[in-house]
């Protein structure tokens, strides 16, 4: 039991990272209504941009994180204008595989101007930890639970406060309508990436200060757990990003502990097949999502 | 030919294979990222028959391909019924256990005295059927390039009936279709087990080459890699994916030269075809302008 409840504790800690990564699939996902595949890559692009910082200038964790932010903004946009506002509007497929392409792209860069496999990433020592009874906690899960929170209270607040908001909600129910309106889309498609940039990036940050090192993986890792976070939790809610997210690191920190890390892959994998066969619309998605032709 | 150009050609037919099964799926609406599972099956499936099972290479096709066809038409009679992007992760996650799966499965024979089989992430040495019977590289390569050139035959064949159009229908709106009295979940359960069957043909026929595979070279980025091929060479023939590996790998060997930048190079000639032609080089007006040129 005690194992039990540390695994919740160290699942929720890894899950927040997932929820941030999902609530930028899910902005970008909802503004354009394609995947941006290339999302956690440049968010490599970003946090290897905030590593190269951190191994000369250590102590200035502002300076690393506005880094990982420019570099993470630099590749987002790089996206946004080549990948989707360039490609017709008809063309979900071309956006996508575009994605994919500039993907190649950002990790052969990578791969050339980082050619060591692994890069420190110094950040808050976030491996002390507090004991509560039988229960460790350590610090990163606190920081991670009071940026995904702060993050999603400034997101909410964003969307349902601001006139930005509303033309993003508006773009996302109904392009179309969206458009008669008077709302200038492109832009507000624009902000969308900006805003799933900053998101990344800061999940980007926080990943890379609890793991202490960035590696080329990280690009294949973001993309498919912010994604599968996502559907999980259902397509197109942002509330369903966060507890996609918290679920699938519960689940992941369970499996591990209970079946070892290669059998953890194999239930994750089997219980995302199965859950999208028998929930499609996730846990907390909108119901429409299933079409019987 | 040199033996480096067979084996550059040999890897863009046995792509091909994946490519075009990814490709027949996308005619029908459905983007898979996981054809590469079906690929694995195959390649597996051959290795037991010939190198556990000692039995004939012809059996090893049928096996593979009939696993490969009877597993996707199952994923896909769960799956289909998923619209859009809830289709493609649901393949991705299908791929991706059945790659987490092979890195855990054991099965070892002793085989004249050699332990042989799938041995987890370890991988599946010595399928080494071509050496048994004494064939040449180039004469293999024959084999699967007369493998290859059958699917495509028979792919443009469909296209002489009905088939091809009803197909393309399906994929372009379901729902006129069915109001046509075409039933699109069941052309697309036949499309699905099409599909897993061809990337089921190029994995026997790719382990048969490597004689070596493991779980990582059937790995999600393999999957993508099969779509694009479609999209950047065109969704309007079936000779469309097999130029995207064409360009692909072509590209790969003759960017040689710029050595460490030629994804960039590459990526962003993808990048640049992407935004002119949308649908890819051989799209379909592109192949409907052909068929009139060549009809005067």
């Amino acid at each position: 039991m005690v194992d039990f409840v540390q695994n919740i504790l160290d699942g929720i800690s890894v899950g927040s990272a997932y929820s941030l990564l999902a609530l930028g699939f899910t902005l970008i996902f909802g503004a354009m209504g394609r995947l941006n595949i290339a999302y956690g890559p440049s968010i490599m692009i970003g946090v290897f941009a905030g590593a190269s910082l951190s191994q000369d200038v250590t102590g200035s964790l502002i300076l690393v994180f506005g880094a990982t932010l420019f570099g993470t903004l630099v590749a987002t946009l790089y996206v946004e204008r080549l990948s989707f506002a360039a490609v017709k509007t008809d063309a979900v497929l071309a956006s996508m595989v575009s994605t994919f392409a500039i993907w190649m792209q950002f990790d052969e860069i990578i791969a050339h101007l980082f050619p060591l496999r692994t890069y420190a990433f110094h950040g808050w020592d976030v491996a002390t930890v507090i004991e509560i009874g039988p229960f460790v906690i350590r610090h990163s899960i606190l920081l991670n639970l009071v940026i995904v929170f702060a993050v999603v209270v400034g997101l909410r607040f964003f969307l349902y406060k601001s006139y930005f908001g509303l033309a993003l909600r508006a773009v996302t129910d109904n392009r179309q309508s969206a458009i008669v309106s008077g709302v200038n889309v492109a832009r507000i498609v624009l902000i969308a990436f900006i805003l799933a940039g900053t998101i990344g990036a800061i999940a980007g940050f926080v990943i890379a200060m609890g793991d202490g090192q960035v590696t080329l993986k990280f690009g294949l890792w973001a993309t498919l757990k912010g994604l599968i976070a996502m559907i999980i939790g259902g397509l197109g809610s942002l509330r369903g990003a966060v507890v996609g997210g918290l679920v699938l690191g519960i689940i992941e920190a369970q499996a591990q502990w209970y079946l070892g890390a290669s059998l953890r892959e194999v239930i994750v994998y089997a219980l995302l097949f199965l859950s999208l066969v028998i929930l499609p619309n996730g846990l907390l998605g909108a119901k429409q999502h299933v079409h019987r032709v | 030919m040199d033996p480096y150009t067979i084996s550059v050609l040999s890897n863009v037919a046995l792509f091909s294979f994946l490519a075009i099964s990814a490709w027949l799926l996308m005619l029908v609406g459905c983007v898979s990222f996981g054809q590469q599972a079906y690929f694995a099956i195959g390649a597996y499936v051959g290795g037991l028959t010939t190198a556990v099972f000692q039995m004939p290479f012809a059996l090893a096709v049928i096996f593979a391909v009939l696993g490969g066809a009877l597993s996707a038409i199952l994923v896909a009679l769960s799956t289909l019924r998923l619209s859009g992007l809830h289709f493609s992760i649901a393949s991705l996650a299908f791929a991706e256990f059945i790659r987490s799966g092979l890195n855990v499965i054991q099965y070892q024979r002793s085989v004249d005295g050699y332990l042989t089989g799938p041995d987890g992430a370890n991988g599946f040495r010595d399928i080494r059927w071509i050496f048994d019977v004494g064939l040449s590289q180039g004469q293999y390569f024959v084999i699967i390039l007369a493998f290859l050139l059958s699917v495509i035959v028979l792919i443009i064949g469909l296209s002489f009936g009905r088939d091809m159009m009803i197909i393309r229908c399906v994929g372009e709106n379901a729902r006129l279709a069915s109001a046509q009295g075409i039933n699109p979940l069941q052309v697309r359960l036949i499309m699905a087990g099409a599909s897993g069957a061809i990337a089921a043909l190029g994995g026997v026929l790719y382990a048969h080459m490597t004689t070596y595979i493991e779980p990582a070279q059937f790995s999600v980025m393999i999957g993508v890699h099969a779509l694009a091929y479609g999209l950047i060479g065109g969704l309007g023939t079936v000779l469309g994916p097999v130029l995207g590996v064409l360009i692909d790998i072509g590209a790969l060997e003759t960017l040689r030269f710029l050595s460490s930048y030629r994804m960039v190079v590459f990526g962003g000639l993808v990048v640049l075809i992407l935004i002119w032609r949308p649908r890819g080089l051989l799209d379909e007006t592109f192949v409907a302008r052909v068929k009139t040129c060549l009809r005067r």
